[in-house]
C-alpha cells in the first residue's frame, strides 16, 4: 500500500465511490469501507496515513472506530467527515486523537486542501 | 322613532324572565363566551402589531414568520366570530362569508409562486444575453451579455437553465422533502442547521439526473470538445436567479466547481443544485428575505481558462463610487484565490482615461507578513487593457462593475464574472473617513492596522474560528476573528459583531457580505490571532481599523443602525402585499350603515366588528333571555344612583337579600369593583358643568346633558351603567355621551390570571381635541405602568400578571379617569387647560396613591 493512501469510510456507496474515484483521478491512492469493521480490518493489514471517517456507520459508532484505528496506529490522520453537526461529538473526537473535523459536505477543492494539511502533518 | 332605551325596557318586558340562579347560569356562560373573544380579540391585535413591528424594524424574518402568524391571526378571528355567533345565538352569520373572502385572497398573496419560465434545458453562451435572466440566472446572463452585445472574450461553455433545474428537482419529487426538513428550521441552533443542511444537500447529490437532462449535458459538453483539446476540464459556476443584484450578493456563498473532468459534469452539477442549500446559504436568504423557491439555480458550464494570472477588478473603488481610477487586484493562477480570501494579491489603482495610467501599486495586500517586494504580475499594458475593459462594461451596464477575469497563457484576457458593484449605504458615503474623536481622547489601542473591508464600530467577546467545529461553538454576539476569511464563515455573519481577519482584503467574499449586513470588518490585520486571543472583550474601530480592550462607549456611540435587510425582497414584499388584508381599518364608525360584516375588508375589520358587536350583545343578554329585574340591582349610595350591577357569580355579601331590588355599596364584596368606585368617588368631580352633589349618578347624567347628542351610540348602556362583578372580577361598562370606556379587571388566584384592561374612545369634540384627551389619558397610565396603545381616537390600557395589590391601585387610578376625563375634550384646544389638566390629575392621584399606602 502506498504511503499517502486514503481510506473513505461512510455508509453511503455512492458517496464513497464518487470520492475515491475522484480522488484516484486527482491522482490520491484511495480505497473505501461501508462499515467500522471494514475499516479496521482494512487499517490493521495496510498503511493509510489519512482516514475520511463518517459517524453514523451502520455496524459500529465512529468514535469507537476512531479509538480503534488510534490504538492500531496512533500516526494515523483521522478526519471526521459527518452529516450530524455535533460540537459535543466534535470535541470529543479530537480529545480522541482525530485530526480535523468536517460537516458534510466539504468542496472538493475544499477536501483536497484539508488532505494535503493531513498529509503534511502526517509522520 | 322608538328610543332604543325604550324597546330595550319593552323587549325586558316581553319576555319570560329567567330567575337570578337561571340568570345568573345563562350569563356565565355568555360571559365565558364574552371573555373568550376578547382573549382572541387581544391575540389578534398583538398578531397584527408584531407583524407591523417587523416590517419596520428591518428584522430579519421568513415565510414561517408569515405563515404562522397569519395562521394565528386567522385562527384567533375564527374564535372571535364562533364566539360571537354563540352571544348572539346565531346572528352574524354574514361574517363567515366576509372570513372566507379575506382569508382566501391572503392566501392567495403567501401561496404566490414564484415567476418561472419555461425554455430550453440548455443554452450555449453563444445564445445568452442579458435578456434571458429567468432562464439562466443573472451571473451567466451578465456573461453572454458580455460576450455577445459587448464583445468581450469569455470562455466557451453553456449553461444548464431553470428549467432544467426543475426538471430534475420535479423528476426526484425533491420539493416536498426539501420542504419538510426546513420547516421549523431553528435558525439559533448551528448544530441543527448544520445536520439538516448536510441531510438536504446529500438528498440532491444522491438523487439521480433525469436521464433526457444528463444526455443533454454530455452532448453539450461534447460539443465544447470538439472546438478545443480531448481531454476537456471545465468549471461549473452557479448562477441563481436574483443573486447577483446589486447589494444581494449571493455570490460566492454558492459552489463552483473548478476543473472538472468529463465523467463528473453530473455530480458537479448536482452539487452545485445542492450548493442552494448550504447553512450560509440558508442563513444568508432567512436574513435577506428570500424563499427558498425564489432561488433557481442555473450552472454555466465553462472551459476551464489555464490562467497564468487572475483577479478581480473594480471599475470604482467599492467603497467609493465617486472614485476616479479603476482598482484592480490580481494573484498568479485562478481568480478563486482572490475571491476567497485565501491568498495575497497585488493591487493596482489605474486612471479611468486613456491611455489609463498606472497610479498606484501596491504588494502583498491581505498577506499576514505584509507579502514580500516581487515584480508585479501584470504589465502596464495588461493593467491598462483592464482598465479600458471596466470602463467599458460600465458603460455598457449602467453602473460600476465588480469583474472577474483570467489571463491564459497566450496572454488572452477572459472576463469571467460582470456584477454591478455593491453600493455602500448612502449615510456611509457622506460619513467622512475618521469619527472625529481625538486620539488622545481614546485608550491605546491593542492592534492597528489591516484594511476596512466594513466600516463602523461594534464591541464583542473575542471568538476565534479555525475549524468546523469552532462555527458550532460560535457565541452570539462575539467578535469573529480568523487566519483567513474564507466564504464558509459567512454562516456566522448573522452571529457575529465584528469580523477580524489576519488575510484576505475588500475583494473577498466574506468583506462583500460583512458589508451588506453592516457588520464592521478589518482584514490583513496582523498577529490578530495572537495577541487578542481567545474571549477577550474588545471594541473594533474598523472605520479606523483599530482594535481596542474591553468596551470604548465614546466610539461605540458612532455605531451606525443595522441596514434593514429585508426591504424588497421577495419575502418583505409577500409580508406588505398580505398587510393589505390585514391591518387597515376601514370599519371605524359603529354609528355608521356600513358598519355591517359584508362591508369588511380586513382582518382587522373583522376584529373591530366583533369587538363591537360583542360589547353590544353582551349588555343586551336581557333583551334576548328576559331579564329579572331582580337581577341588576340599583346601587345605593345615600340615594338610588343611576349605577347597576349585576352579580355574576359570589360579589354579593352571603347577608345580602337576593330579592332586594337595591344593592347596598356595604353588600358588595367585589374586590375590584370597590376599588374603582374608590378611584370614582376620591374627589369631586370640578365640572364642567357645575354640579350639585345630590348624588353621584346624578352627577354622571348631568354631564351628558344632552341625550339629543348620542343618536349613534346603539347601545342600551346609554341609559344604565352595569358592574357585572365576582368577587374577584369586575367588568365596568360606561357610555357617556360621546365616550365609551371599559374597565375589565380580574385577580385570580395565581399571578397569569390577573389583568386590568381598559378601553377608552370617542368623545364629542372634533377629532385633534379628542386626540389630545386620549393622548393626556395615556401619559398618564404610561406613567403608572400601563402599556399603552393608542390608535385614532381610541386607546387600550392593559397591565397583566401583576400582584393584586398593585392591580388594585392601578382600578383606583382608572376609576378616578373615568369622571374626571368627561367632557374635558371639549377644552382640550388649549395648551393652558390641558397643562392644568394634566397638573390636577397627577396631582389628585399622586394624594389617591398616598392615601392608600397610608392605609395600607
Amino acid at each position: 500500500m502506498a504511503e499517502s493512501s486514503i481510506l473513505v469510510i461512510d455508509d453511503e456507496q455512492e458517496f464513497v465511490s464518487t470520492l475515491v474515484r475522484r480522488l484516484r483521478k486527482r491522482g490520491w491512492e484511495s480505497e473505501g469501507v461501508l462499515t467500522g469493521g471494514e475499516a479496521i480490518v482494512k487499517i490493521a493489514a495496510g498503511d493509510f496515513s489519512v482516514v475520511l471517517l463518517d459517524m453514523r456507520l451502520p455496524d459500529m459508532d465512529g468514535s469507537e472506530v476512531l479509538r480503534e484505528i488510534m490504538k492500531i496506529n496512533p500516526q494515523t490522520r483521522v478526519i471526521i467527515l459527518t452529516g450530524h453537526a455535533s460540537a459535543s461529538e466534535g470535541e470529543e473526537g479530537i480529545r480522541n486523537g482525530a485530526f480535523d473535523y468536517l460537516i458534510k459536505p466539504v468542496e472538493f477543492e475544499t477536501l483536497l486542501e484539508k488532505l494535503q494539511a493531513a498529509k503534511k502533518r502526517s509522520p | 322613532m322608538t328610543s332604543l332605551v325604550d324597546l330595550f325596557t319593552s323587549l325586558f318586558r316581553s319576555k319570560p324572565r329567567l330567575k337570578p340562579a337561571e340568570l345568573q347560569t345563562a350569563f356565565r356562560s355568555h360571559y365565558k363566551e364574552f371573555r373568550s373573544l376578547l382573549t382572541a380579540n387581544n391575540n389578534a391585535l398583538e398578531l397584527m402589531a408584531e407583524m407591523e413591528q417587523v416590517l419596520g424594524a428591518g428584522r430579519s424574518f421568513g415565510m414561517a414568520f408569515i405563515r404562522g402568524n397569519c395562521t394565528a391571526l386567522t385562527v384567533n378571528i375564527y374564535k372571535m366570530i364562533r364566539h360571537l355567533s354563540k352571544l348572539s345565538d346565531g346572528r352574524y352569520g354574514a361574517l363567515d362569508q366576509s372570513f372566507r373572502d379575506i382569508t382566501r385572497q391572503l392566501e392567495l398573496v403567501i401561496a404566490s409562486p414564484p415567476v418561472t419560465t419555461e425554455g430550453a434545458v440548455i443554452l450555449s453562451m453563444a445564445e445568452v444575453d442579458a435578456g434571458m435572466v429567468d432562464q439562466v440566472g443573472e451571473k451567466m446572463a451578465n456573461l453572454g451579455e458580455v460576450r455577445n452585445r459587448v464583445g468581450l472574450r469569455t470562455p466557451d461553455g453553456f449553461v444548464i437553465t431553470a428549467a432544467a433545474g426543475r426538471h430534475f428537482t420535479q423528476a426526484n419529487d425533491l420539493e416536498v422533502e426539501i420542504n419538510r426538513r426546513l420547516k421549523g428550521l431553528d435558525f439559533d441552533n448551528m448544530e441543527e442547521l448544520y445536520t439538516v443542511s448536510a441531510g438536504i444537500q446529500a438528498l440532491i447529490v444522491n438523487a439521480p439526473l433525469p436521464k433526457d437532462l444528463e444526455e443533454a449535458i454530455l452532448a453539450h459538453h461534447q460539443q465544447v470538445v470538439t472546438d478545443k483539446d480531448s481531454e476537456l476540464l471545465v468549471a461549473l459556476r452557479s448562477s441563481a436567479l436574483g443573486e447577483d443584484s446589486s447589494n444581494v450578493s449571493f455570490a460566492g456563498q454558492y459552489r463552483t466547481q473548478l476543473n472538472v473532468s468529463r465523467e463528473f459534469v453530473g455530480q458537479a452539477y448536482k452539487e452545485i443544485m445542492a450548493g442552494k442549500y448550504k447553512s450560509q446559504v440558508i442563513v444568508y436568504r432567512q436574513q435577506r428575505g428570500y424563499r427558498h423557491q425564489d432561488v433557481h439555480m442555473c450552472v454555466g458550464c465553462l472551459h476551464m481558462v489555464d490562467a497564468v494570472v487572475s483577479g478581480v477588478l473594480y471599475s470604482r473603488a467599492p467603497d467609493d463610487p465617486r472614485s476616479r481610477f479603476v482598482m484592480i487586484q490580481a494573484a498568479p493562477g485562478l481568480a478563486s484565490h482572490v475571491v476567497d480570501g485565501s491568498g495575497a494579491t497585488e493591487q493596482f489603482m489605474v486612471s479611468r482615461t486613456p491611455p489609463y495610467a498606472l497610479l498606484d501599486f501596491q504588494s502583498g495586500v491581505g498577506q499576514a507578513d505584509g507579502g514580500v517586494d516581487s515584480l508585479p504580475t501584470l504589465t502596464a499594458l495588461q493593467t491598462a487593457e483592464l482598465a479600458e475593459v471596466g470602463v467599458r462594461l460600465e458603460e455598457h451596464f449602467g453602473t460600476p462593475q465588480d469583474v472577474e477575469w483570467s489571463i491564459d497563457k497566450a496572454g488572452l484576457l477572459y472576463i469571467l464574472q460582470s456584477r454591478p458593484l455593491g453600493r455602500p449605504a448612502a449615510e456611509e458615503l457622506s460619513e467622512p473617513k475618521g469619527h472625529g474623536i481625538r486620539e488622545d481622547d481614546l485608550p491605546s489601542p491593542l492592534l492597528v492596522g489591516g484594511v476596512c473591508a466594513s466600516r463602523g464600530v461594534a464591541c464583542g467577546k473575542v471568538f476565534n474560528v479555525r475549524s468546523s467545529l469552532d462555527l458550532l461553538r460560535f457565541p452570539k454576539g462575539a467578535v469573529l476573528v480568523v487566519e483567513t476569511p474564507y466564504p464558509d464563515w459567512a454562516s456566522l455573519l448573522d452571529r457575529a459583531s465584528a469580523v477580524i481577519s489576519e488575510t484576505g482584503q475588500m475583494a473577498a467574499h466574506l468583506a462583500t457580505v460583512a458589508r451588506e449586513f453592516g457588520i464592521p470588518a478589518i482584514f490583513g490585520m496582523n498577529q490578530a490571532l495572537t495577541t487578542l486571543g481567545n474571549y477577550r472583550l474588545i471594541t473594533v474601530d474598523a472605520t479606523a481599523g483599530k482594535v481596542y480592550d474591553g468596551r470604548v462607549e465614546s466610539l461605540l456611540a458612532l455605531a451606525l443602525p443595522k441596514p434593514n435587510l429585508m426591504v424588497g425582497s421577495p419575502v418583505y414584499k409577500i409580508l406588505v402585499a398580505a398587510m393589505e388584508y390585514i391591518t387597515p381599518l376601514t370599519l371605524t364608525d359603529p354609528a355608521s350603515p356600513f358598519f355591517k360584516p359584508d362591508s369588511c375588508q380586513t382582518l382587522h375589520d373583522l376584529t373591530r366588528y366583533c369587538h363591537e358587536k360583542a360589547v353590544v350583545e353582551m349588555f343586551k343578554f336581557g333583551e334576548r333571555y328576559g331579564f329579572d329585574d331582580k337581577a341588576a340591582k340599583q346601587l345605593v349610595v345615600d340615594a338610588p344612583s343611576q349605577w347597576w350591577v349585576i352579580d355574576l357569580d359570589d360579589g354579593f355579601s352571603s347577608d345580602f337579600d337576593p330579592e332586594s331590588r337595591y344593592v347596598d355599596l356595604g353588600h358588595i364584596v367585589s374586590v375590584p369593583m370597590l376599588a374603582i368606585w374608590q378611584g370614582m368617588t376620591a374627589f369631586p368631580w370640578a365640572g364642567p358643568p357645575p354640579v350639585s352633589l345630590r348624588g353621584f349618578g346624578s352627577i354622571i347624567f348631568q354631564s351628558t346633558r344632552n341625550p339629543g347628542l348620542d343618536p349613534g351610540v346603539r347601545s342600551t348602556m346609554a341609559a344604565k351603567n352595569y358592574f357585572l362583578i365576582s368577587k374577584n372580577f369586575c367588568n365596568l361598562s360606561v357610555r357617556l355621551g360621546y365616550h365609551f370606556a371599559l374597565v375589565e379587571a380580574n385577580l385570580g388566584e395565581y399571578l397569569t390570571e390577573n389583568y386590568v384592561n381598559f378601553q377608552f374612545k370617542g368623545g364629542a369634540a372634533d377629532e385633534n381635541r379628542r386626540l389630545l384627551r386620549i393622548r393626556l389619558i395615556s401619559d398618564i397610565l404610561n406613567e403608572f405602568g400601563f402599556r399603552v396603545e393608542q390608535k385614532a381616537d381610541s386607546m387600550t390600557a392593559r397591565i397583566e400578571k401583576k400582584p393584586g395589590s398593585f392591580l388594585l391601585e392601578r382600578l383606583k387610578i382608572l376609576g378616578y379617569l373615568i369622571i374626571h376625563t368627561r367632557q374635558i375634550d371639549m377644552v382640550m384646544g388649549d395648551e393652558g387647560m390641558i397643562a392644568q389638566y394634566r397638573q390636577k390629575i397627577t396631582a389628585d392621584l399622586h394624594i389617591l396613591l398616598d392615601n392608600a399606602e397610608m392605609e395600607g
